[in-house]
């Protein structure tokens, strides 16, 4: 006798991810240190960024960047001349890391010695928003030449960070970028969002991204459970 | 294309519905929303599904039930709720203010499973006592 039956149930779909996310939290957690999450579209300047950044903390903080491509390592080795470890991650066909392979990673790195945590996600406005990797602070780049009307056309990833960088401001005389536009865009979505307008070829912006680096881990560390 | 991952995730959550059901033989229909703010594509996730779905006899007939409904947001001013949308910049359409909150929009969830199932022996004895 064939019958029919419905299954009512709430079961989250991704909640793989999000449990392996959580897990992940709980190592860098553990460790002290502060993760962030780069996300952008392609060649808006994540591992520009990074090699500005890398040159300042790492004088004073002990730093490493998991690295998100879907081929090679030249981001990788960019970062490497810096001296920074550099751990790849190559997606293959995928659009976005996901805490899996974070998790891979996380688990035969020696965190306790680390201060940040940088990942680079794989260029991509859409899918990396929905795979949290167990991150502290999600931040976006959006470069003038993509348009600053950006933040309409993906809201979702604008919608779930902290902060938002205008990057390649240099080249604002020559795009039509509003920068004050862009944020009030990014602030309607997401009131808690920061935007900072910075260039590394100028250095515009550079010190107020490196201090809002410095308060988050400073904040971080006064929420870390405390060790023994 | 995180469709694919997913329709994948779906699937896992079906077979496992089928394994922990009592009788069931396989899924006839599966039952997902997919809020407006989580860029899924619908013609990418049901191609991924019923791709996906082909592997394995107990899904291979399994209809996805797609609900994708739009985001529910409060304004940040009046709390007024409304549906964000990109022609109005996601702002609220009385007051113009930004996304406060979003109280929907942000479900990616399995609802309901359709299982086919044979009874059990002692169930059928069971029905026929009860009848």
């Amino acid at each position: 006798m064939h019958e029919s039956s419905d299954e009512h149930m709430l079961e989250r779909i991704l909640n793989n991810n999000e449990d392996l996310a959580a897990h992940n939290r709980e190592h860098f957690d553990a460790a002290g240190l502060l993760c962030i999450n780069l996300m952008s579209a392609p060649g808006a300047g994540k591992t520009s960024l990074l090699e500005r950044s890398l040159l300042d903390l790492s004088k004073h903080w002990q730093c490493s960047v998991i690295e998100g491509d879907m081929v090679g390592e030249l981001d990788a080795d960019r970062l490497r001349k810096l001296g920074v470890d550099v751990s790849q991650i190559s997606t293959g066909k995928s659009c976005h890391l996901d805490a899996q392979m974070v998790a891979r990673v996380v688990h035969s790195k020696a965190l306790d010695k680390l201060d940040y945590l940088f990942i680079e996600n794989v260029g991509n406005l859409v899918c990396p928003a929905d795979f949290p990797l167990g991150e502290h602070k999600r931040v976006v780049l959006l470069s003038v030449t993509e348009g600053d009307d950006k933040p309409l056309k993906y809201p979702v990833i604008f919608h779930n960070c902290d902060v938002v960088l205008f990057t390649k401001c240099d080249l604002l005389p020559y795009v039509n970028f509003s920068v004050a536009r862009a944020t009030q865009y990014v602030q309607d979505l997401n009131p808690r969002a920061q935007c900072f307008a910075v260039s590394i070829v100028t250095g515009q912006g550079i010190d107020d991204w490196l201090n809002w680096l410095s308060s988050a881990y400073l904040q971080s560390q006064k929420n870390m459970p405390v060790s023994i | 294309m995180h469709e694919a991952t997913i329709a994948k995730s779906i699937l896992e959550i079906v077979s496992k519905q089928i394994a922990r059901t009592p009788g069931a033989l396989r899924a006839l229909q599966v039952h997902v929303v997919a809020g407006q703010f989580r860029n899924v594509d619908r013609e990418s996730l049901e191609f991924a599904f019923d791709s996906l779905k082909m592997f394995d006899q107990r899904t291979s007939g399994c209809e996805l039930h797609l609900e994708m409904p739009s985001a529910t947001a409060l304004c940040k001013e009046s709390q007024h709720a409304y549906h964000p949308c990109y022609q109005q910049a996601y702002c609220c359409p009385l007051c113009g203010s930004g996304i406060g909150k979003l109280i929907s929009g942000e479900e990616l969830d399995v609802v309901n499973v359709s299982l086919e199932t044979v009874l059990h022996e002692e169930q059928k004895d069971h029905a026929r006592v009860v009848r």
